[in-house]
């Protein structure tokens, strides 16, 4: 058993087209969960208590144990949705077979992460700020993403069909984990926070924090309609008085 | 684009998936159960919008989702099959009846698949628009793969037929399509959390 998941660790880096057709084969398919599974918890976990670094302390621990709760989390409730997707499209998949696709795929993604994670810590370590490395973060899990993917393309089939079957699988996986990683919030941290909290309290969305992070990037900042209404203050005025830093009490 | 990659379900049972998106007709019994199942199946996911608001809202949305897909099957099947028999098209009352079950179980499928997740985002939204949007993106995922399942299966019975009746077919489905979009939408907008509920 042990050797098994020790092989499949190495097909997760070096043969997607090997563990996808594992998972398509069915069988026993134990040291492929064992082996994707952990690869994904060590890799998640790795690379969230690299993101804390920009904050450190505490921030360490709680980040490298939500991330791979979140991304496990994400698993859970996409698989189905995967599973239908290609049903519906007529590319039906044993359902412990699409499990262990997913997994796989998620796994694989979690190794390139762990990969990632010197050069985040680099940045971090050099003086990347805030709003930036949030970007780069999302920057690494988007590539992380594109690996994972092309394992699960070579799962379905490398043809329009697949193509579009992954795409679908795509959006619900993008919409789904970018809102489960938002509820359990910080990884970075806020750096001015003078404590470090588990989780923030729920607000907004995860699209709506893109978007701000995007902005707030390039130095425009939006002026919340909560903080102006407090200051007594148009939420939209006709000429702005410079840049608002409300976006830094934000955490992601 | 079909290509020789074998299908990836086990030999010994197929999943549900595979049996209930399956090509192969079967009796008007276990057609209509296939039918059922899938709108049971969409009912799964107006339950977990409706666990944004709770309540009665769990029952509104569950009835809803199911109801697009009812309304399509009960008013828009027969139609179909009149008007595609009206220009002489190789159709049956009992393919029609398999091509719907096959096409709405599969809608009904993939509504279910999207539920979990559809109810992450139904309760942690904030914003109802975006709750909106993210309801709007299922069903639109749904129906599609629905319709497409319906047209692809109703174009492989007419591959037959001479190319002028072919097109004259080809165009009553192209107008059913529109026909069924709207009249889901229609019966579909009247969940409350596309009514912007909270």
């Amino acid at each position: 058993m042990n050797s098994q998941v020790l092989q499949v660790f190495d097909e997760l880096l070096r043969s997607p087209r090997r563990v996808a057709e594992r998972s398509r084969a069915g069988g026993d398919l134990r040291p492929l969960f064992v082996a994707s599974l952990g690869a994904l918890v060590l890799g998640a976990g790795v690379f969230g208590a690299t993101l804390a670094t920009s904050r450190g302390g505490l921030q360490l621990l709680y980040s490298g144990l939500k991330l791979p709760l979140a991304m496990v989390g994400t698993m859970l409730l996409v698989v189905p949705a995967f599973h239908a997707i290609a049903a519906g499209l007529g590319r039906p998949l044993s359902f412990s077979g699409m499990i262990g696709l997913t997994l796989a795929a998620a796994g694989r993604g979690a190794l390139v992460l762990i990969a990632l994670s010197p050069l985040i810590w680099l940045s971090f370590d050099r003086g990347l700020s805030y709003h930036p490395g949030v970007l780069l973060a999302a920057a690494c899990y988007a590539l992380a993403g594109v690996a994972a993917l092309d394992l699960v393309l070579k799962g379905v089939g490398f043809d329009a069909r697949g193509l579009v079957i992954v795409s679908l699988f795509a959006g619900v996986l993008l919409a789904t984990g970018g809102q489960t990683a938002w509820m359990l919030r910080p990884f970075l941290g806020r750096p001015s926070a003078p404590s470090v909290p588990f989780f923030r309290p729920r607000e907004s969305s995860f699209w709506d924090a893109v978007q701000q992070s995007s902005l707030s990037s390039f130095g425009v900042y939006r002026v919340t309609r909560a903080l102006s209404s407090a200051e007594g203050r148009s939420p939209n005025p006709p000429n702005p008085p410079g840049p608002r830093l409300e976006n830094s009490d934000e955490s992601r | 684009m079909e290509q020789s990659l074998p299908t990836i379900v086990s030999a010994s049972q197929p999943s549900l998936g595979a049996r209930l998106t399956s090509p192969d007709t079967q009796g008007a019994t276990q057609e209509l159960a296939r039918l059922g199942a899938g709108l049971g199946l969409a009912a799964l996911y107006g339950l977990a919008l409706g666990a944004r608001s709770g309540g009665m809202a769990l029952v509104q949305h569950a009835l809803g989702a199911s109801a697009g897909l009812a309304a399509v099957g009960v008013l828009g099947m027969p139609a179909l099959f009149v008007l595609l028999a009206l220009v002489d098209a190789p159709v049956s009352p009992g393919a029609m009846l398999s091509v719907g079950a096959r096409s709405l179980a599969s809608a009904g499928f993939v509504l279910a698949g999207l539920a979990p997740s559809a109810a992450l985002l139904a309760v942690t939204i904030e914003s109802p628009d975006a709750a909106a949007f993210v309801t709007r993106a299922g069903l639109t995922l749904a129906g599609s793969i629905g319709l497409y399942q319906l047209t692809s299966s109703v174009r492989a019975m007419l591959e037959e037929l001479p190319s002028e009746q072919r097109l004259k077919c080809n165009v009553l489905l192209f107008g059913f399509s529109l026909f069924a979009i709207m009249l889901a939408a229609r019966v579909w907008y009247t969940l409350p959390i596309l009514k912007g509920a909270a």
